[in-house]
């Protein structure tokens, strides 16, 4: 009986679910291997296939069709781990006897799958990651090529979202442009937070002198608006991708200040006190208990600063000092687009709209997790 | 509480000095030369080096660094692409700044707490839902997008409002005519978006937590009506961290400023800014930096004089 659960799932991942009564889980997977047949599909036809040679006009890099070639397999090797990984634990809970005690992350989990808002964001990150990921297979061009024929056509059948002044399709553009936006934010936050966290770890846990050191840079940095100061620091070292990264990375220092208040009040816990009485390495207690104590508020301002970079390099880019074309991003997308506002309304709202849809999917997972992260509410 | 004053003054010396340090060294550091910038294309070499003199960009690192310093504290350091000190060229693009963030704090201030308050008080009502779901679309929307969505729809589409500029001044320099109101709108609004996100979120956690407070409960075992609980007693006591966010607030209004100064060509000093970083022009660059760094930081330092004020259960020292 079992065995045929797992040939069905093999088959198509969510038939067992389905039989075993969870339509819902049973449905996401189909829907998910649908949506990814369909990329690998358009691939397919558009002959983008890493191995299959491009023609010449196409400008994206063989390496990163292999990036992307690779990565259709991964995923759809993950979908079928994933429902064979998922029905295994169902069954067991079914014929488990009894509850199981419950460990801290698998109440944070049971609880996460609860909360529509992060289920609304994980899913928005999902799609646009999916996006920035498979960028070649699903835009129709590679977003760069002009063409002046078709400059500023408005939304229709041959190009959803319009195109630009250039004649270059918006839709396109959008999709190339997660994967720059996606891009900086992620990688930047990671920055953010090895700085800044160990700023603030540094400063919490040693308190004094260079507590006071740390807190006093960080005013420095904080007097000035952030944005004030990354375009200072944009001017000073050029405004490639790298450096963007780089300058976003650390300058950003916000999450130094949240650590070190949560370090100040972990370090005050009696397990703490019990282990440096029994003379644990400074290095242990920091690694082994200050850290993972305050790891749940480091993960939600990792997800919230995600959300304000990606504003950040939006804005840089508006005012001109951030991604320079024509390597599309969707903030220098709406600086091209104040020219002609009044005669394609479309270049400025549908870069904005994947902005906000982007920001928000990380805002709203980060509300949901402050709330899922704490085991003192609810 | 005199003492805690001067500390905190003495703490902003040290970290103004440090930011003069950092300001400079960045500058100094940027590709590019301004006197090239200045004597535009194609000048001549004897020009350049003319302008380079009449700057002061030969002497020596320490000197320069001396010269900006006292020269922006005796209000004498020449801006390098306007012929007035540093301090005219800010003072003169500052009332459109002030306008802007004293409408814009207010529009977010007159929004954001009653419906932070309803949001609080009618929790997981769809009121609550909509107030909580829009404050975080609120945080997620570029303010420069907003400006320029609210310029399609009210400029552009329906023409009721003017799409950019300042409009007519008082005086030559000051606000409050009518064109100038008309012209105020979008740009307050937009920077308005983000104060009214953040400050309705914190309104609401700020008015869930007193409601827990025992002398909410308290105040309505005694029999009082639902509004003197929620008015008199709650929405007070929640107000503190309101409060003090508003000062904190005004670094984010500068850095607002930037970008929807520059999308709606609003004269003030966030565009004063990114011009000047784009002309290379170091002592505006520099000026402007400090000023609103000692902005910043002041209406920190009055926030937290106040907060003690207002709550007699604070005291420093």
């Amino acid at each position: 009986m079992k065995a045929a659960l797992y040939i069905l799932t093999l088959i198509a991942p969510g038939l067992g679910h389905m039989v075993i009564g969870r339509v819902g889980k049973g449905i996401l997977f189909m829907t998910v291997l649908a949506g990814h047949a369909g990329t690998a599909y358009l691939a397919f036809q558009r002959g983008r296939f890493a191995w299959q040679p491009q023609p010449f006009a196409y400008k994206v890099s063989p390496t990163a069709l292999w990036v992307s070639t690779i990565c259709l397999l991964v995923v759809a090797a993950a979908v079928w781990v994933a429902a064979l990984w998922d029905l295994r634990r169902s069954v067991q809970r079914q014929e488990a006897s009894h509850v199981e005690a419950e460990g801290y992350w698998r109440l944070v989990s049971r609880r996460f799958s609860q909360d529509p808002k992060g289920l609304i964001g994980l899913a928005i990150i999902s799609i646009v990651c999916y996006v920035a990921i498979f960028a070649p297979f699903l835009a129709s061009t590679d977003a760069t090529r002009m063409n002046l024929r078709a400059a500023l056509v408005e939304p229709g059948p041959s190009h959803p979202l319009g195109t630009d002044n250039f004649g270059r399709d918006i839709l396109d553009r959008i999709i190339f442009g997660a994967r720059v936006d996606l891009g900086i934010g992620v990688v930047a936050t990671v920055f953010n937070m090895m700085l800044g966290g160990l700023l603030g770890l540094v400063a919490g846990y040693y308190r004094k002198t260079p507590d006071a050191v740390i807190m006093r840079i960080l005013e420095i940095v904080n007097a000035v608006p952030f944005l004030v100061l990354v375009l200072l620091a944009i001017s000073l070292f050029g405004s490639s991708v790298g450096m963007m990264i780089l300058v976003l990375g650390i300058f950003g220092l916000e999450p130094a200040r949240i650590v070190r208040s949560e370090v100040l009040s972990v370090r005050e816990n009696d397990y703490v006190m019990a282990a440096r009485a029994m003379g644990a390495p400074t290095r242990r207690i920091i690694f082994r208990h200050v850290l993972p104590n305050s790891i749940a508020s480091l993960i939600v301002v990792a997800t919230m600063a995600i959300g304000v970079n990606i504003i950040v390099v939006a804005g840089l880019s508006f005012l001109g000092f951030g991604v320079k074309p024509p390597t599309p991003s969707w903030g220098s997308m709406l600086q091209e687009a104040q020219e002609f506002m009044r005669r394609a309304w479309w270049m400025a709202v549908f870069p904005g709209l994947s902005i906000v849809t982007t920001v928000f999917g990380f805002n709203i997972l980060g509300d949901s997790l402050r709330d899922v992260l704490d085991p003192r509410l609810k | 509480m005199f003492a805690y004053t001067v500390r905190r003054l003495a703490q902003m010396v040290v970290v103004l000095f440090g930011l003069t340090i950092l300001i400079f060294t960045m500058l100094k550091a940027m590709p590019g030369d301004p006197a090239k910038v200045m004597a535009g294309l194609g000048a001549r070499p004897e020009t350049i080096a003319a302008i380079r003199l009449k700057l002061g960009l030969d002497e020596p690192i320490p000197v320069q660094y001396w010269k900006f310093v006292t020269g922006l504290l005796n209000g004498q350091l020449q801006a390098m692409t306007f012929h007035k000190s540093v301090w005219a060229v800010i003072i003169e693009r500052l009332p459109a700044t002030v306008e802007l963030g004293v409408f814009a704090l207010i529009i977010a201030l007159l929004v954001s707490i009653p419906a932070g308050i309803l949001s609080a008080v009618y929790r997981n009502s769809p009121l609550d839902y909509a107030v909580t779901t829009i404050a975080l679309i609120g945080i997620s929307v570029p303010v420069f997008w907003l400006a320029l969505m609210l310029m399609l729809v009210f400029g552009v589409i329906l023409k009721v409002l003017p799409v950019s500029g300042r409009g007519d001044t008082l005086w030559g320099w000051s606000f409050l005519t009518l064109d100038g109101l008309r012209h105020l709108v979008i740009p307050a609004v937009a920077l308005a978006s983000v104060q009214m996100a953040l400050n309705a979120r914190l309104t609401r956690a700020s008015m869930l937590e007193v409601m827990r407070q025992e002398y909410v409960k308290s105040a309505r075992a005694k029999g009082l009506r639902e509004w003197v609980v929620m008015g008199r007693h709650a929405f007070r006591n929640a107000m503190l961290p309101v409060v003090t966010n508003v000062g904190i607030q005004v670094g984010a209004l500068f850095a607002g400023a930037v970008l929807t100064e520059t999308t709606t060509a609003w004269p003030g000093i966030g565009r004063l800014m990114v011009e000047s970083i784009a002309r290379l022009d170091q002592a505006v660059v520099f000026g402007l930096t400090l000023f609103m760094g000692t902005c910043f930081m002041v209406s920190y330092l009055v926030v937290d004089l106040l907060y003690a004020y207002i709550d007699p259960r604070i005291t420093y020292d």
